[in-house]
């Protein structure tokens, strides 16, 4: 059992790194070359980075000139808009990805249904055993199941991959995305 | 002129001036990445195991980055906005990175 243990991991990782490339490469013809995510995407930087740079001028919190704080709030709707035509564009070949990706993990976690893939060098706390100790027999919650070694690997690369390629979003743009789009959410 | 040097060649050297703050937060990010994979793979071997690894591996990483920025580069942290900011640097990317090296190669040197 032990023995297949080892192998069983390794696969696991192979496979995720597989699916990785795989979702990076989808995202890729049905999303990143595109001409409408490209302008979008631009358009988000360019404008993430002027708002940065005159919230860093004016200064946050302090009292402001009104037609200033008029212009400031301004830029962020429009901002907000341009992030918000983003998400839409993505939106599409997102569907296509999750769909193909369920049916992959449906199919994988059937082959790897009851095995242990992997031992853990620590108990899990009780929330995550449901994923750690999923679909396994016992309770020796060292024994690691097949979805949270992929999750822990998709995690630990998936970020290094979109880096890798220049698929990512810059930090400014994603920090103010997530500051304008946040409450409603 | 900072901007023909490679990142690279300025993060091996004291005192440097980030004028483009995500250079020094690219550096951070693959130091930490580098610094995870190296404590995962010591903590499988020896075996380091439960929450003293995790603790091992928190005051490592974050230790270091620590150590960088303020002795090594002695940034102001303002310009950055806080340590905290440079600490959460690629935070959970690296933390999985740890996980799955501590969680491989205890399964390797010690299961099989």
């Amino acid at each position: 059992i032990h023995s297949k243990m080892l192998a069983d991991a390794i696969l696991i990782v192979a496979i995720s790194i597989c699916t990785a490339l795989l979702s990076e490469g989808l995202s890729y013809v049905l999303l990143y070359r595109t001409e409408d995510y490209k302008r979008l995407k631009g358009v988000v930087e360019k404008q993430s980075k002027r708002l940065e740079r005159k919230r860093e001028v004016v200064g946050e919190g302090l009292a402001r000139p009104s037609g200033q704080k008029k212009k400031l709030e301004k830029q962020e709707e429009q901002l907000k808009n341009y992030n918000r035509d983003l998400t839409m564009v993505r939106m599409k070949s997102m569907v296509v990805i999750g769909f193909t990706f369920t049916a992959l993990l449906g199919m994988f976690n059937s082959i790897f249904d009851g095995r242990v893939v992997a031992k853990l060098p620590f108990v899990p706390f009780s929330l995550l055993q449901g994923i750690s100790h999923r679909n396994l027999m016992g309770s020796d919650f060292t024994d690691c199941s097949f979805i949270f070694l992929y999750i822990l690997c998709t995690m630990a690369i998936r970020e290094n991959i979109q880096k890798f390629f220049g698929f990512g979003v810059s930090r400014t743009a994603s920090k103010l995305g997530s500051n304008l789009v946040g409450p409603s959410k | 002129t900072s901007m023909e040097t490679s990142i690279w060649s300025r993060a091996f050297k004291r005192q440097q001036k980030w004028e483009d703050k995500d250079d020094l937060l690219d550096v951070i990010y693959w130091m930490r990445l580098v610094v995870s994979i190296v404590v995962g793979i010591l903590c499988g071997i020896v075996p380091l195991t439960g929450i003293l690894g995790i603790v091992f591996y928190l005051g490592i990483s974050c230790g270091l980055i620590y150590a960088y920025c303020s002795i090594f580069q002695q940034i102001d942290e303002d310009e950055f906005g806080g340590m905290w900011e440079i600490l959460k640097e690629g935070f959970m990317t690296s933390f999985a990175m740890f996980l799955i090296n501590w969680i491989l190669i205890y399964t390797a040197c010690h299961f099989s």
